[in-house]
């Protein structure tokens, strides 16, 4: 049997054996004294557990160890060595004592979530406050002009600012908008159909050399992707579609929409919508590859990729996302990217995707080739959508016509499903799209 | 300090004779306290018990004599030196051992720890770690009985190191004026933690010197007899529950080992701790036993009955799951959550 | 519809609830023979009798342990603090024991109890009479805390207090006590952890608590007639729970908050909801968030000087104009 390192105090990791009183091979009684320990708050006799023979003595006086240290070995009468101490040691796991509690409330998020990492942060010499905010008194705008400037695509210089110096505030540019002088034209660049737009990248700094240390989820991200691409022979396959049936809708409810939700109505919405509809048409897309089988989930708990800027990726999940309605799962979507922006969420937001969508028509993608998000067999990734000149069949004669336009881009595991399968479902969610009377789904 | 000529109240007498069964059942009471805390200790030394804990070797017949006399309905108020406490309330233990290793087998399932045992069950409304405030809190609980008439008792254990914070004179003026049923059991092992209580302590009896300014009758009385608490206990849960008010009793006693697990105990003199260890309530009382003619084999029964309790406890404590993570924020609120927003 | 003082509200809501539920009782300092050192228990020991409602000695341990154990073990008691300032000598009841036992005995055990305190200055009885510390109460997990502004909400929280599982720190405003205001008759219960709209605005939200309510809103109307500027008001009503949803949609709608804050500047609610704020509105805000606080220091005997320190609707104006404009 081990006689151990005991945790000598509360914040005690490590103790320092002062003196055996017994040397090896020395019999003991139960209790009786084996030596003495001390740490810098106190010092305590440690008793033999059991009665035998001291066999070894592993750790010698005047040696510091830390808590949970094996200090020496009983033999009891008729024990071999062999037999007591692997046992022992397997029962005194030398975790560290002391240091946060593990299981403190905190943790169960954190395991899931972003942190800042503080190896990431620059360190900048600020000169005098008062200098830099004078110089920039008649360029600062609030978060909520650069957001309605962000999702309008407005030029600035065309609104009027009355705040103080000049500045414009967030009454200025919503007139601006509903007087119409901000109304996007065809040349204006792609609309974002982010659920919600992460912050506007800031100014470029002259590039400097030197490297930086991957934080957490960058890691997790890196092993996560390299882990799919050779897991998953990955297949892209990309439909176009025509939005205008969705813009009708969005158009309509734009204010009312906003007014009463306080964000606003994204193509997101109506895309996870069409998705979850052919999903139920298409159950192997909705699936897992098992040992040698398909996994197929029935519910569709739909994973929505959210950018965090620098903190990374994260891809929250809609539960059930299939029995929800439109409305549904545009709060949905709303309610878990606020949440992921704010590290909010739990770790069951995190858990049982079945399927992925991810979003980089922020930026005006024209398509993008995502990488499955294991171990579902499908992600699909919406792309900008911009207005463009589209071809209308019709039988009297064809004509061209002005059309909101964007990809929609699947990837997905060529063991579970075949490129024919993945098409039908593809031409099933543009179909969806292009058809559906949304104002019925509102 | 001899202990028998302070004994004041002539009913306090070891006298009057206790049936074989009870005496039996006092011995297991204080046989199995001893044998559960010694395990405590070998635990903590294999360090598969964390944290702090208070052991009460030594002190085992105050635990043993009123968990013995009290009512199954009674309320039990004890400190961070509890696990006695607890135990003679009929908690196994293997949930005070589980509580104490963090292990789901707890009574707390780990949420509470050895300082904070808890089983309202068994009628033990909590283990106090911040001494004082449970005297006040003790005094609620039999201020409920009192105006729901359940003839229930609330009985208080604190040392004496407790008799210098104020709550403990707060609690005893009200339950004076209000008659509440509440009985004030004060184990005086002679340190209040590390420093003898003499030498912090205007007077010399810490608590039963403090009665009289509280009206009460001073009871001092041999905290290592296990018949003489015994029958304290009896006549003053008895006295409470006719409506009679409170008592205060000061047990005198003797901690075998330090304050907490990181104390050695060494500012105590060697003497002291000697003349002491020779007071030991169990084997003496085992010794009573034999001359008053119970059998020793019934004794060894229970003494073969308990060591084999307790390995089987550490096992069931030891191979229970820690708590799941998702323990950590339930039960802030009634609703079972911890939701401070919408 | 009866006109009710803010202290006979007080009494009211305890009425309504001792008539339906024999388990609450009362104690406290001067509250039975007395009727209370505010006069807010007047008429309760004639109604229910001394076994329910009790006069204690001047032990805030003792009236809080009896209060902690009696709800472990059956009854729905209700004590009376009588300065909330006397917290800080029975604190450990507060923050170890009643906040904590619930959690730490894995669920073993209930403590459906009410704690009322008189809270607040404004009433010229010095540093030690007149602090505002619901802010103390809202820093530790496991104690709800209420704080009405008006005669109606004082009955139905009290009644909601006194019927919630958890314990409620319920302050009550010392210079509220006299204010007379519409408390519906008959039963009334308002849900604990809803903030309450009093004026919808769309320039600025500002936030305000007990005794800042009435003044946040005459600020809000003076705004109005003669700066052009339109505020929401919003009376927080409960900081645990807090109903950040409110807060956050109604700052959402005009991009700027306010909030008015009786206690000291350090570490006081608005704090905490103008960082709940920042994090979660950062993109609809037009403005920095504004806290006007009494400052960082101890308050004053002396009229001029007790003023001086303590919010008001000309303090409050000038944030909002230093914020809007």
């Amino acid at each position: 049997m081990d006689v151990l390192m005991p945790q000598l105090g509360e914040t005690v990791a490590e103790g320092t054996v002062a003196t055996w009183h017994k040397a090896e091979g020395d019999q003991v009684e139960a209790d009786e004294i084996l030596c003495d320990i001390e740490t810098d708050k106190v010092s305590m006799e440690i008793p033999a557990p059991k009665a035998g023979t001291l066999a070894r003595i592993l750790v010698q006086s005047g040696e510091t160890v830390e808590v949970g240290t094996v200090l020496g070995v009983i033999q009891g009468e008729g024990e071999t060595l062999e037999e007591s101490s692997p046992a022992a040691a397997e029962s005194a796991p030398a975790d560290p004592p002391a240091d946060p509690p593990a299981g403190s409330p905190d943790t169960a998020v954190t395991q899931a979530q972003p942190v800042l990492d503080e190896e990431l942060t620059v360190t900048r010499k600020v000169p005098n406050l008062q200098a830099v905010l004078a110089q920039q008194e008649n360029r600062r705008l609030s978060p909520a002009v650069r957001r309605l400037v962000a999702e309008h695509n407005l030029d600035l210089g065309a609104i009027q600012g009355t705040g103080r110096n000049g500045r414009v505030t967030r009454r200025n540019v919503i007139e601006f908008i509903e007087s119409g002088a901000g109304a996007p034209t065809v040349e204006q660049p792609a609309v974002s159909v982010a659920a919600v737009p992460s912050a506007p990248p800031a100014p470029a700094a002259a590039p400097e050399s030197g490297r930086l240390p991957f934080n957490r989820i960058r890691k997790l991200t890196a092993d996560h992707m390299v882990h799919s691409k050779t897991t998953s022979p990955h297949v892209l396959q990309a439909v176009e579609v025509d939005y205008s049936g969705v813009d009708r809708v969005r158009r309509a409810v734009k204010d009312s929409w906003k007014a009463q939700r306080g964000y606003s109505l994204t193509y997101l919405p109506f895309i996870a919508h069409a998705v979850c509809s052919a999903l139920r048409e298409f159950p192997n897309a909705n699936a897992s590859v098992g040992d040698n089988e398909l996994i197929l989930h029935g519910e569709v708990n739909l994973a929505i990729a959210v950018d965090l800027g620098p903190g990374g990726l994260v891809a929250p999940v809609i539960h059930g996302a299939d029995r929800l309605g439109l409305t549904q799962i545009a709060e949905s979507i709303h309610d878990l990217a606020a949440r992921a922006r704010s590290n909010r969420l739990k770790p069951d937001d995190l858990m049982g995707g079945t399927y992925t969508l991810s979003n980089s028509g922020t930026f005006g993608t024209l398509i993008t080739a995502p990488i499955i998000n294991q171990p579902q067999v499908a992600i699909l990734s919406t792309d900008g959508v911009r207005k463009k000149p589209v071809v209308i069949e019709h039988p009297d004669g064809d004509s061209i016509a002005i059309r909101p336009v964007g990809i929609l881009a699947q990837s997905f595991d060529h063991r579970a499903i075949d490129g024919a399968y993945s098409a039908a479902y593809l031409d099933r969610v543009r179909k969806l799209l292009e058809q559906t009377d949304w104002f019925r789904e509102l | 300090m001899d202990t028998s000529s302070t004994q004041t109240a002539a009913a306090m007498q070891p006298q009057g004779s206790l049936s074989p069964e009870l005496r039996l059942r006092l011995y297991r009471l204080m046989y199995e306290c001893r044998v559960l805390e010694k395990r405590a200790y070998d635990l903590f030394m294999q360090n598969l018990i964390k944290g702090t804990s208070h052991l009460a070797l030594g002190q085992e017949a105050v635990a043993a004599g009123f968990g013995a006399a009290m009512r199954a309905d009674d309320y039990t108020y004890c400190t961070y030196r509890g696990h006695n406490h607890t135990y003679v309330r009929g908690v196994s233990m293997a949930k005070i051992l589980g509580e104490l290793m963090g292990t789901t087998a707890g009574l707390m399932r780990g949420k509470g720890g050895s300082m904070h045992l808890t089983s309202v069950e068994h009628g033990v409304m909590g283990s106090y770690a911040i001494i004082g405030a449970h005297l006040c809190i003790a005094n609620g609980a039999a201020w409920s009985a009192q105006y729901r008439g359940s003839g229930q008792v609330a009985v208080c254990f604190f040392g004496d190191g407790t008799t210098n914070i104020g709550a403990f004179h707060e609690a005893l003026n009200l339950a004076v004026i209000w008659k509440l049923p509440v009985v004030f059991v004060c184990e005086n092992n002679l340190y209040m933690e590390y420093t003898a209580i003499g030498d912090v302590t205007a007077v010399e009896n810490p608590a039963a010197d403090r009665a009289s300014a509280y009206g009460l009758e001073a009871i001092i009385v041999d905290g290592n007899d296990v018949d003489v608490v015994y029958k304290t206990a009896i006549r003053a849960l008895e006295v409470a529950r006719r409506g009679g008010g409170p008592s205060l009793i000061e047990a005198q006693t003797y901690r075998h080992g330090g304050h907490s697990r990181a104390d050695p105990g060494k500012y105590r003199p060697d003497e002291e701790v000697q003349q002491w260890l020779g007071k030991d309530p169990i084997p003496a009382y085992r010794q009573r036993m034999l001359e008053l003619g119970i059998p020793d084999a019934e004794i060894e029964r229970i003494e073969a009955d308990a060591d084999a309790k307790i390995d089987a406890a550490v096992e069931e404590a030891k191979n229970a799951p820690p708590p799941d993570l998702s323990l950590a924020d339930k039960d802030v609120w009634a609703d079972g959550g911890a939701a401070w927003r919408n | 519809m009866a006109e009710l003082t803010y202290r006979d509200a007080v009494a009211a809501g305890i009425a309504q609830e001792m008539r339906r539920d024999d388990r609450v009782v009362l104690l406290g300092e001067d509250i039975a023979e007395a009727g209370g050192v505010f006069k807010t228990t007047v008429g309760l020991l004639e109604e229910f009798g001394e076994s329910r409602v009790r006069d204690t000695p001047i032990s805030e341990q003792a009236i809080l342990g009896a209060t902690m154990g009696a709800a472990m073990t059956g009854l729905k008691p209700i004590a009376e603090i009588m300065f909330s300032d006397f917290f800080a000598v029975c604190w450990d009841f507060v923050a170890n024991e009643i906040s904590k036992t619930r959690y730490m005995t894995d669920g073993q055990v209930n403590l459906p109890l009410v704690i009322k305190s008189g809270n607040g200055g404004g009433a010229r009885f010095g540093a030690q009479h007149s602090q505002a510390v619901e802010n103390w109460a809202m820093a530790i997990p496991g104690i709800k805390v209420v704080a009405p502004a008006m005669p109606g909400d004082v009955k139905g929280l009290m009644a909601a207090a006194i019927r919630d599982p958890d314990p409620v720190l319920f302050f009550e405003s010392k210079s509220l006590y006299a204010t007379k205001g519409e408390v519906p008759d008959g039963e009334h219960v308002i849900e604990l952890g809803k903030s309450n709209v009093l004026r919808s605005g769309t320039d600025v939200t500002i936030c305000a608590l007990a005794l800042m309510v009435p003044r946040a809103m005459k600020a809000a109307e003076t705004l109005e007639k003669e700066h052009g500027i339109s505020a929401t008001v919003i009376d927080v009503r409960s900081l645990v729970p807090l109903d950040t949803q409110t807060i956050l949609s109604e700052t959402a709608k005009t991009g700027r908050l306010v909030t008015v804050e009786e206690n000291p500047r350090l570490c006081g609610w608005g704090a905490e909801i103008a960082s709940i704020v920042a994090e979660e509105l950062f993109w609809s805000l037009d403005g920095p968030i504004v806290r006007v606080t009494t400052p960082h220091v101890p308050l004053s005997a002396a009229d001029n000087l007790e003023d001086a320190m303590l919010p008001n609707a000309e303090k409050i104006i000038d944030a909002v104009r230093q914020l809007v404009d």
